[in-house]
């Protein structure tokens, strides 16, 4: 009788959570279920096409000059020593920065990191992109599916990583940041997606900090008026009364939404780094050498990490793209985006309740041409577009707790890995795999974790 | 013949047939707005610009400016709070037109209607009217800059 009377109660009960699942304050359905691998997050979009041959391959001239050269080019070597091992080119320097009167370029940038992130991590050093596009690439890092029929000037038609984790982990808005290098090609459209199920109310915080904390932001933020907290109040108050009155016959405004709160820490951020900028205060957290937007866009994207410590946040580069023109200017932003990305894990390790707390995942969006076009630069070397098989040649670098260190995975001929695997592994380190493996938008349901 | 008889009688009849009079219902003639809001159509980050500064200075602004401030709202994910930094950092501006605290309180029902159609492009409806009145009579410390402030950051200015 016992029994038949706990098994009438247990079968009332899982009908009752099934039916009427638990929602919390947040507004989830349910709680995460799985323990996480870190507290934080931080996704690097090495984005712009990067040669997988002048990257991991570390073949510096020898696959891209040597053949096209009256001179000997058959110079190989690592420009990425912060992040990969190997040595450095020995000759032809032309990567680094220029001393007066010397070789332009043969002044190679100081290695700032004490120990390789490929030593402190995992490399997939042969995984695969499926696309040779940069915005279907970058979309495909941060949605996990490749969208063929995706527009340019549209919003990723599935979920961004932002979504997942603000609708399945109740994260605030400034908890996820996507940290931009432009306001241009889209890039600002990658902070949501335009799917209904998740959307703009799940969106991050994004910030083009290079044109935010540009000429134009000095000139139209830098100086909002301060009002006192019951003027303000005051302004918030027949601000509601006018928002009211619009409800009935207007519509939502779509577009991410900081609570007041967070609008007044935003603020204060906001005004910190334009006083500091103008030389009040400690100096901005710029990479050392800080001579390109890449690396600007990096050392706001610490101070976005020293300011709000968020779960996650993601942040975009693109100036290896100058490639299509340049190999010079190519193997120079490579050379100084593998510094910045240095710099960016040092001060990861450097910020408390970060350190030592927090995975970073480095991938680019795709690689680029086996063959080059027609254009030669300054050194008569030749440029790289991105469109063929090669191009879909890419690679991903993960570091942090729970990630084998020093681990190596595929190699040429036997790739492993996907980057848009990305979006998966993420949501793993957060203990959400399985409600983003639900909501069935993924190019695939196998996470970077699952191939180690 | 016979026929161009009827012709002249028929048009004779056409032009001193009865003229009915103009009704004239004796009320002023008014300019017809929509009583509420009925905007579907959101604004671009430079419709929004060239509109707020317009309103707030009376004058158009540069191109070389409105693409610098639409760009400046582009870079901000958060498009409510670069609305409010911008009017902020316009509010800054001593060529703000604002009327003085005297003028607002001197004639509130006509400040209330110059939001509203500044702003709004409309009247106020009757409730939003005795809102405002209540709402600035009963606080001494609300200023035209504050009022125009709300106006300028609500959902309702930006759209159209």
């Amino acid at each position: 009788m016992k029994r038949r009377k706990f098994i009438k109660k247990a079968g009332i009960a899982v009908a009752g959570t099934s039916a009427f699942p638990y929602i919390l304050p947040s507004g989830l359905l349910s709680a995460k279920t799985t323990a996480g691998y870190a507290e934080h997050v931080v996704f690097v979009l090495f984005a712009g096409g990067v040669r997988h041959q002048e990257s991991v391959g570390k073949r510096y001239l020898a696959d891209s000059q040597n053949a096209f050269a009256e001179d000997d080019l058959d110079v190989e070597g690592n420009i990425m020593y912060n992040m990969l091992d190997g040595e450095a080119p020995d000759r032809k320097i032309a990567y680094g920065t220029t001393i007066d009167g010397q070789t332009e370029g043969g002044q190679p940038i100081p290695r700032i990191l004490g120990q390789t992130l490929q030593q402190q991590g995992t490399l997939f050093q042969e995984a695969r992109s499926s696309t040779t596009s940069h915005f279907a690439g970058a979309s495909a890092l941060l949605s996990g599916n490749y969208q063929i029929t995706q527009g340019l000037r549209d919003r990723p038609f599935n979920p961004t990583i932002f979504e997942y984790l603000r609708r399945h982990m109740g994260l605030a808005a400034t908890d996820t940041w996507f940290i931009g290098n432009t306001i241009g090609s889209s890039v600002d459209l990658l902070n949501y997606s335009a799917n209904t199920d998740y959307g703009w109310e799940y969106g991050a915080n994004f910030l083009a900090p290079n044109t935010t904390f540009g000429e134009s932001g000095e000139q139209f933020l830098a100086y909002a008026k301060d009002y006192h907290p019951d003027e303000r109040s005051a302004i918030v108050e027949m601000r509601d009364f006018l928002n009211k009155s619009f409800i009935t016959s207007g519509n939502p405004i779509p577009g991410i939404k900081n609570t007041e709160e967070e609008r007044q820490d935003l603020k204060d951020f906001i005004d910190d780094i334009f006083a500091r900028k103008n030389g009040q205060g400690a100096p901005l957290r710029m990479p050392p050498q800080s001579d390109i937007p890449d690396a600007r866009t990096i050392g706001y994207a610490c101070e976005v990490l020293q300011w709000f410590k968020p779960k996650f946040l993601s942040v975009n580069m693109s100036n290896v793209d100058a490639c299509h023109g340049s190999f010079t200017n190519y193997i120079k932003a490579l050379h100084r985006a593998d510094h910045a990305i240095g710099h960016l894990w040092n001060v990861i390790q450097s910020t408390p309740g970060m350190a030592d707390n927090t995975i970073m995942i480095v991938a680019p969006e795709h690689g680029r041409n086996l063959e080059p076009n027609i254009l030669q630069d300054l050194n008569d070397w030749y440029a790289y577009d991105h469109s063929d098989e090669n191009a879909q040649r890419s690679w991903c670098l993960m570091v942090g707790p729970e990630i084998e260190a020093g681990r190596v995975i595929g190699q040429e001929g036997n790739p492993i890995g996907n980057t848009a695997q990305c979006v998966l592994s993420i949501a793993e380190a957060f203990g959400i795999k399985q409600d983003v493996q639900g909501a069935g938008l993924l190019f695939s349901n196998q996470s970077l974790f699952d191939l180690m | 013949m016979n026929r161009w008889i009827i012709a002249l009688f028929c048009f004779c009849l056409c032009c001193t047939s009865c003229v009915k009079d103009d009704y004239v219902y004796q009320v002023n003639n008014e300019v017809i707005t929509p009583p509420n809001a009925v905007k579907t159509k959101l604004k671009t980050n430079e419709q929004y610009i060239a509109i707020l500064y317009t309103n707030l200075f009376q004058k158009p602004m540069s191109v070389n400016n409105l693409i610098a401030a639409s760009n400046v709202i582009q870079s901000i994910g958060d498009k409510e709070f670069a609305h409010d930094q911008i009017v902020g950092n316009f509010m800054n501006s001593p060529e703000v037109l604002l009327p003085s605290d005297e003028e607002m309180r001197e004639d509130l029902v006509g400040f209330i209607e110059l939001c509203y159609n500044r702003f709004y492009t409309r009247h106020p409806s009757a409730l939003e009217m005795q809102h405002f009145l209540d709402y600035i009579e009963g606080n001494a410390d609300v200023t035209p800059e504050m009022v125009y402030y709300s106006f300028a950051t609500s959902d309702e200015y930006l759209y159209y």
